[in-house]
């Protein structure tokens, strides 16, 4: 058996952060906040601060006023999560959502205030109680510099494929340098894993998630839950792939006829899968485009301006960052009139790493922050999070695990012992080359194949058991063909890590949605239309089993929340 | 596919296009103290290249049409 250090190079720290977006920067400066003297090492595929998906989004995050809290849990249940959230680790979060603006800004994130020194904000809708602070984009940039000034040590362009274990726990992980290709071995107290979740890489801005941190967990034997939420979508324009913000409620058919009040007679909270559904109906009746009245449009002319014009605050980064991608967008759309034809843009935003209150796994020294685990925690309930029909909760969620995490994971850091199994490393170091040294399908390829399994709405939005098992099949038959993918060179080599994930993420969405026998919140069966209160508050849990994905369900302890769907139906 | 044009004669060789890129298209010539765009088909369009150049001697043209999109319907 060879020694780790025969393996490649060898890191070593208490706390290892895969990620070094939003969640994994706010992990490490509340692990260092928390104890200087801890060892902090966080490594990122590309550029810590420059990576992830935080400073390419919308630059606003959530918060609750203090006063408003207690609004929260049913405007949550009644409108977004439909009683599969846990409620108790949901107000957590909205308790915090607040002082994580201070602690964001103590980092050196710019947020803007009145006069009066509150955060600027605006609602979604009026009725919100999710107000959307405002933030400019190089908040992860800021906040890597701080990391760094607070001591935490960064390891950029270093691709992380598996865990390494002591037994179960998990005490460190193994990767290859993006650049030499060159094999890296990290030995660590605890790993938190920060890089993202799977959005199967078919909208341009969202492709960095390729979800391999969520397959390394599972490959570890990490429990997955919610797998079923993972099936986000964004409206976009037809022709640029741009996102058209409030499509949703001004969709027309080619007869003239408003679809979207059919199914939403008045303004919600963000899209949803039920709109998706309708869309597609009129597109295979015939009565397509689908056109968004961008007159009519409430989002696009009252929510998005107050970001994108800076009428509530004049933020640089954001500012030039939108107008030039808008503007390019603009200039490329081939169509020039306010009926703008609309597809649904699959974000997928599956995140189903199961963890606990503390942002632990099912595995020791194993914990899970931001995407990674959004849906896992079930704190959003019956949604793909993020964005959980919340926008910004995105940035909350990732601030607030980050910071939950800290604790628990330096604890666990500083209790450790053991140095990972050597043995199983070179195996894994193995595996992760393997794509090197053979002729077979390309990343590119099997990218695109996964995405013909997921983005038609007959298979992940309008959900039916037939059309899901055929998904699952072709799914299948694509994991049959991992073994063969091939790589020339490290770049192309993640690639097909990258497409590995995609092609587990699939197949957990499958699985999970073909167990889920009801209708609930984002989650739309034909064949199971109701929602069913009777058996089906569970939670669905996944895990590996000798290479056979296991399913199994966890009760929902309804009982012990302040809100109950049976309480709502007596009332 | 999208394409990525530097005006070399400007590029400061600074490395901001190779950091900022977050789907590593970018790497960096050491012989010659510039980028290179190694990977252009994996190139998203997030502009952040373009954008954060101090010199501005990048352009991204964006092939909106190229977009890879399965059947939706």
């Amino acid at each position: 058996m060879a020694a780790l250090e025969s393996l490649g190079t060898v890191l070593k720290a208490d706390l290892l952060i895969v990620g070094g977006g939003i969640a994994g920067l706010a992990c490490a400066i509340s692990a260092k906040e928390a104890d200087p003297e801890v060892d902090v090492l966080i490594v990122d595929k590309v550029v810590a601060g420059w990576g992830g998906k935080a400073n390419k989004g919308g630059g606003n995050i959530v918060f609750v006023d203090p006063a408003e809290l207690g609004g929260v849990l049913d405007f949550h249940v009644h409108n977004v999560g439909d009683f599969l959230e846990d409620q108790d680790l949901l107000m957590d979060f909205a308790r915090e959502t607040r002082p994580d603006l201070e602690r964001l800004e103590s980092w050196g994130v710019h947020i803007y205030r009145d006069d009066a020194g509150e955060p600027k904000y605006v609602r979604w809708l009026p009725e919100h109680p999710w107000r959307l602070a405002v933030l400019d984009q190089d908040l992860t940039l800021n906040m890597a510099k701080h990391a760094r000034k607070l001591g935490v040590r960064i390891q950029d362009r270093v691709e992380i494929i598996d865990l390494l274990k002591d037994g179960h726990r998990v005490c460190g992980a193994i990767g290859f340098g993006m650049i030499d290709g060159a094999c890296v071995v990290a030995e660590a107290g605890a790993v938190v894993l920060a890089n993202g979740n799977q959005c199967f890489k078919l909208m341009p801005r969202w492709s960095s998630a390729g979800g391999e941190g969520i397959a390394a967990a599972y490959r570890a034997g990490a429990a997955m839950r919610g797998a079923e939420f993972g099936n986000f979508i964004n409206w976009v324009f037809a022709d640029t792939k741009e996102v058209c913000q409030g499509a949703e409620d001004c969709m027309y058919n080619a007869k003239g006829e408003n679809i979207s009040k059919r199914v939403r007679p008045v303004l919600e909270s963000d899209v949803h899968s039920k709109e998706v559904v309708e869309w597609w109906k009129e597109m295979k009746a015939g009565n397509g485009p689908i056109v968004a009245n961008m007159i009519e449009n409430y989002v696009n002319n009252e929510i998005v301006p107050a970001f994108h014009e800076d009428a509530l605050a004049v933020r640089p980064v954001s500012m030039r960052f939108w107008g030039l991608t808008i503007g390019k967008a603009m200039a490329g759309s081939t169509v020039q009139s306010p009926m703008q034809p609309v597809i649904p843009g699959l974000n997928a935003e599956l995140s189903p790493v199961k963890v606990d209150h503390d942002m632990a796994t099912t595995l020791p020294g194993l914990f899970a922050i931001g995407d990674v685990c959004y849906a896992g925690t079930c704190l959003a309930g019956a949604v793909p999070a993020p964005p959980g029909r919340m926008r910004g909760s995105g940035l909350g969620f990732a601030t607030y695990s980050g910071v939950r995490c800290a604790p628990a994971a330096v604890a666990a850091a500083r209790a450790a012992a053991g140095r990972p199994d050597a043995g199983q490393a070179e195996g894994l170091k193995a595996r992760m080359f393997a794509p090197l040294d053979r002729d077979g399908m390309t990343a590119p390829e099997m990218v695109r194949a996964v995405q013909d399994v997921m983005v038609p709405v007959g298979y992940s939005i309008s959900k039916r058991a037939d059309r899901m098992g055929e998904a699952l099949g072709k799914v299948l038959e694509l994991k049959a063909k991992v073994p063969t993918l091939a790589a020339k060179d490290p770049h192309y080599l993640a690639a097909c890590h990258v497409a590995e994930s995609m092609v587990l993420g699939a197949e957990m969405f499958y699985r999970a949605s073909l167990a889920r026998q009801e209708s609930r919140g984002w989650h739309l069966r034909e064949d199971f239309p109701q929602r069913d209160d009777t058996n089906w508050l569970k939670w669905i849990e996944l895990r590996d089993a000798d290479g056979e994905m296991e399913l199994s369900l966890e009760d929902v302890p309804v009982a012990s929340y302040p809100l109950q769907p049976g309480a709502e139906a007596a009332g | 596919m999208n394409r990525i044009e530097i005006d070399r004669d400007a590029c400061t060789s600074c490395q901001t296009c190779y950091d900022a890129c977050f789907v590593d298209v970018y790497r960096w010539d050491d012989e010659n103290d510039q980028p290179l765009v190694a990977y252009p088909e994996d190139c998203v369009g997030c502009n952040k290249c373009e954008l954060e150049c101090p010199a501005e001697c990048i352009k991204v043209d964006i092939d909106f049409a190229g977009i890879y999109w399965p059947e939706v319907v």
